[in-house]
């Protein structure tokens, strides 16, 4: 068996679901979701995060409106604890690269994450080393998502640019990047560089 | 072959049509009896004194602060913790070659106030030990096989042990209601012999009413049990008593030969209809104490005191022992928790809820535990023969 996730602290969520293109989480934190676009790893897996749920742990037991007499959202928990140990956090990320022993490769792995293996939110070195190559974009922009994918490359390209010393220019470098990639698709190009900023 | 609801039907209108006809002599019956429960001019001491000579084949409620007293709910603590635990079972299957049985029981710690906090868990256990199966008479002459009946009242022994293990892991000082759902009074033991009960209510039950009444001398623990829509008529019973013209009643005797037959004005009235009629929302009516054989024998300073307490459009019955019963500030906790405990779960007690969803032992789950014990036989080579009607049930052919 590999168990790659050593790593204890951190942590925060763990696999519920694997293939090889992407995987889904439950998190730890009801709500501890990552933000859309976020650089998550599992093991040597990276990952970008394309969606995120938050639903009845039983799918047989539907949430119900508790509000009606109470003075702030916050009260609804306080006065139904078992609230949070009855709901659930799940996100989804699509695969994007992963590590080999000589270095980080923005391909799909050969192997899927494992079910219960942990997962990180990338920390900003990480990000940093991550965004160095935009190979990954080729990823994104041909993946099959419930979501348009011009939306998740603006997310993810957002949130790497905010650990980078100048965003800007790796904002520059990206969209040359995706100019190339998209050059007969113009009205994608444009969708996405008008949600950079 | 489904059931044939073409050939029901007409017989499912026929009682509805009759349950119609019988709706204006039920409100006269319910009346009567809301007028008697009314009756100022009862007097209560006297009554109670009739009740304790009556010799009746029906239960009738002792009285404990008259008939018609209507508490409404007393505040709450600002933080307290409510406890709740319910369980299922998979009976032991005679038509399967190994006997064994499971217990699954779950429990809900829900803590509301400054440090809000809840603890949903579940405990299945598997009994196939000899002496999980019977119940031995102390001379060993005797064995009662645990399955059935005696193995829904092994597991509500179970509940009342998993609340007493949660009680005792709470703060000292702290304010605390723990429920079980349904009765105190472990009724089915009646019908068995001595050593049974001995086993499952001294040794069982009550032994786990003494580990919460020792554990309130530091903290402040009530214990209760919930009836949603009781059928019970032991207050209604009462207002038998009241009618009857005779001075002492003894239904064996007298009641043959009466002529008057002033009771049967209250005939088919449960005690739930009463009271819905009698408490708003919230409140509960009088402390009253069950008069059955067993909670008078057996129970002791546990004996079961019950009060309705009124939950929106429902009636329930929460039976209480006598140490809750007879501490003010117990009672009140009991009332004021469970009316919000009522509150929050849409009419009925969230921590009952959540330890019955942890607990629930669906059809699939049944049926998965079987065959994971007779996969794990033929893995380690053991015969697992099964009978040719469980075979026939399970595999339908034409």
């Amino acid at each position: 068996m590999r168990f790659i996730n050593n790593q204890s602290s951190g942590k925060i969520a763990e696999v519920i679901e694997a293939e090889t293109t992407r995987f889904t989480a439950q998190c730890y934190d009801l709500y501890g979701l990552p933000p859309l676009g976020s650089l998550v790893h599992t093991g040597d897996v990276y990952a970008i995060v394309f969606n995120a749920s938050t639903s009845s742990l039983e799918p047989g037991r539907k949430p119900l409106a508790r509000g009606k007499d109470e003075t702030t959202e916050e009260d609804i928990y306080k006065s139904s604890p078992q609230l949070a140990k009855l709901l659930r956090s799940e996100f989804e990320a699509v695969t994007v690269g992963f590590k080999d022993v000589e270095s980080l490769r923005q391909y799909l792995p050969p192997q899927p994450a494992r079910i219960h293996a942990f997962v990180y939110l990338c920390q900003p070195d990480e990000v940093k080393e991550f965004g160095g190559s935009f190979d990954f974009l080729d990823i994104l922009v041909n993946a099959a998502l419930p979501i348009p994918a011009e939306e998740l490359i603006a997310a993810s390209l957002r949130q790497m640019s905010r650990v980078q010393d100048d965003p800007r220019a790796f904002l520059v470098a990206a969209g040359k990047e995706l100019a190339s990639l998209l050059s007969s698709q113009y009205d994608r190009l444009k969708s996405i560089l008008g949600r950079l900023s | 072959m489904s059931l044939d609801l073409t050939k029901v039907a007409s017989q499912v209108i026929a009682m509805i049509s009759g349950l119609k006809d019988a709706r204006e002599e039920r409100r006269q019956r319910l009346q009567f009896a809301l007028d008697t429960l009314n009756d100022r001019a009862i007097n209560i001491e006297k009554l109670k004194k009739k009740i304790a000579a009556s010799r009746t084949t029906w239960l009738v409620a002792e009285l404990v602060e008259g008939l018609d007293k209507r508490c409404p709910a007393p505040l709450n603590p600002a933080d307290f913790t409510v406890i709740g635990s319910d369980g299922s079972h998979i009976d032991v299957d005679r038509h399967r070659s190994n006997r064994c049985y499971l217990i699954n029981i779950g429990s809900a710690v829900i803590t509301y106030g400054s440090r809000p906090d809840a603890v949903l868990s579940n405990s299945p256990r598997l009994y196939s030990n000899d002496e999980d199966l019977v119940i031995s008479s102390p001379d060993g002459d005797r064995e009662q096989v645990v399955e059935g009946a005696i193995l829904g009242i092994k597991r509500s022994v179970e509940e009342c042990r998993h609340l007493a293990a949660l009680a005792a892991q709470l703060p000292a000082d702290s304010d605390c209601l723990t429920l079980l759902d349904g009765t105190l009074i472990l009724w089915g033991l009646e019908a068995y012999p001595e050593f049974v009960t001995q086993s499952l209510l001294n040794d069982g039950f009550l032994a786990c009413l003494d580990r919460m009444k020792q554990l309130k001398a530091d903290r402040r623990l009530a214990l209760a049990s919930y009836i949603s829509f009781p059928r019970s008529t032991d207050v209604v019973n009462v207002l038998r008593v009241v009618v009857c013209p005779h001075d002492v009643v003894d239904s064996d005797r007298l009641c043959r030969t009466c002529t008057s037959r002033e009771c049967d004005k209250v005939q088919g009235v449960r005690d739930r209809d009463l009271f819905i009629n009698l408490l708003e929302n919230g409140e509960r009516s009088a402390l009253f104490i069950s008069p059955s054989k067993i909670v008078k024998e057996r129970y002791g300073d546990h004996r079961v005191h019950f009060f309705y307490l009124r939950v929106d459009d429902e009636i329930a019955r929460i039976e209480i022992p006598q140490w809750v019963a007879e501490n003010d500030r117990l009672l009140d906790l009991t009332h004021g928790l469970i009316s919000d405990q009522c509150h929050c779960g849409q009419g009925y007690p969230v921590v009952l809820a959540e330890a019955h969803e942890q607990a629930v032992v669906t059809g699939a789950d049944r049926e998965n535990f079987w065959e994971l014990v007779e996969s794990s036989m033929i893995d380690e080579h053991l015969p697992s023969p099964g009978s040719a009607k469980s075979f026939s049930k399970r595999t339908r052919w034409i």
